[in-house]
């Protein structure tokens, strides 16, 4: 039997009188968390599953994530950090159950620069070439390519060693490679040995 | 030829543009990093896509939206945990009143007109409800409206952290746990079902487990709320009025 009813957007009075700071967890939180961090989930969501009202919803349920998270969220060194990553999981996620796009999208980049001669844009390149990867070697490349963190960086951030980043970030040139040959004949992409 | 897929540069990061532009920055690293922001281009342009970003963010996901949205996701039962499933709840309405509220908080000083019922210390519990005198807390002897809206107001008498629980004839339900500051509590509730009940708040130097909390309740009632140490317990009776 549910005896509490929440009221959206309820308060006692027509005037508030009583006292105030709203010291509350999810309210405050909330708050605080869309003022700092809320763009840059968005524009993570945005970026990667590239419809407005997809990365509304994964926006949402990343913030809930990071609710239901708090401890979590409030040890992490970089609340930044972990909202992003929080983010681009959910969302990589979300499009493991369309992998067939990213041929599409790697087409579609080849045509432009073919027909237009539209060199591509290096994020949208990532962004198609993640389909080719395996799921860790996807965040990988993200946290890489478009957070720019360095592979020490990014063994910090997830607690792999560096090796085991090194080796992710291989697999994941070499199946960008293998994705690019047919799309991008005369182009290659950079050796892994000298990335920083 | 080869392709650019991007990457860190030699003392450039967009996620470190981004941990300067969110305050994440201290000492040495923020330093150097306002120093580089000066001169990198590159970083500029990163700069300029994090304004760009916000300005997107304020037209698409506005923080109502998006606070609705978390809310409703909240509310959504959390299966097979039950204490789960009623924090939720509690938390969803804290994030569901802020969608409309916070500007509408003012802060204003306790009129100490007796409607907390305070056990020790200088903790206070206080009850406000729509309905007969609008705006005004509910003295300890004043019924409930029935069908209002309920605000807690807590004075925490310097602790950090509070839990707010329930008991009535089905028993006991934490209305929120977590870190406090004086003021009201950012949900409001509608008391159903019948019979009279208790509101009891905990005032502790440290996080609350609202689960022990929780169970302490069900098995000994409001006076084994406190969970030892330097806490502190205000006990409030709730009395239904008419229908």
């Amino acid at each position: 039997m549910t005896r509490f009813e929440v009221i959206s957007g309820g308060r006692a009075g027509a005037v508030s009188g009583p006292p105030a700071a709203a010291g509350g967890r999810g309210a405050g939180l909330l708050e605080e968390l869309y003022r700092r961090h809320a763009a840059a989930v968005f524009a993570r969501c945005r970026y990667l599953l590239r419809e407005d009202e997809a990365a509304r919803d994964a926006a949402q349920d990343v913030f809930v994530r990071a609710l239901r998270s708090e401890r979590e969220l409030r040890e992490a060194a970089s609340p930044t950090a972990f909202l992003l990553r929080v983010a681009t999981n959910h969302c990589l996620n979300l499009l493991r159950a369309s992998r067939a796009a990213w041929k599409e999208e790697v087409a579609r980049l080849a045509r432009e620069r073919t027909e237009r001669h539209v060199e591509p844009d290096a994020r949208e390149l990532v962004r198609a070439l993640l389909g080719a990867a395996g799921t860790e070697e996807q965040e990988v490349a993200v946290l890489y390519f478009v957070d720019e963190l360095t592979q020490a960086e990014i063994a910090e951030a997830t607690g792999r060693s560096l090796p085991t980043v090194r080796k992710r970030l291989r697999d994941f040139l070499a199946a960008a490679r293998g994705a690019l040959r047919e799309a991008f004949p005369d182009m290659n992409l950079p050796d892994p040995e000298e990335l920083p | 030829m080869t392709l650019d897929l991007g990457g860190p540069g030699v003392a450039c990061s967009s996620m470190r543009v981004r941990r300067f532009e969110a305050g994440e920055l201290f000492g040495e690293e923020q330093a150097r990093t306002e120093s580089h922001l000066v001169v990198c281009a590159r970083c500029q342009t990163t700069q300029r896509e994090l304004v760009r970003e916000r300005a997107l963010l304020a037209r698409d996901l506005p923080f109502e939206t998006l606070a609705a949205g978390v809310a409703e996701r909240l509310a959504r039962p959390v299966p097979r945990r039950r204490f789960a499933g009623i924090a939720g709840l509690a938390l969803a309405a804290g994030v569901a009143a802020a969608v409309a509220i916070p500007q509408l908080l003012r802060p204003t000083i306790d009129d100490g007109n007796g409607a907390g019922f305070r056990v020790k210390g200088g903790v206070e519990l206080t009850v406000y409800a729509r309905g007969g005198a609008v705006g005004q807390p509910l003295s300890a002897d004043e019924p409930v409206p029935a069908g209002a809206p309920l605000r807690i107001g807590l004075a925490p008498g310097g602790h950090g952290y509070a839990a707010v629980a329930l008991l009535d004839a089905d028993g006991p339900a934490i209305l929120y746990a977590g870190a406090v500051q004086p003021g009201v509590l950012p949900g409001a509730f509608e008391w159903t079902g019948d019979g009279d009940g208790t509101l009891v708040a905990v005032f502790a130097d440290q996080p609350i487990d609202a689960g022990a909390l929780l169970a302490r309740l069900a098995r000994d009632g409001p006076r084994a709320a406190a969970p030892g140490g330097r806490a502190e317990l205000v006990i409030r009776p709730l009395r239904r009025g008419a229908r």
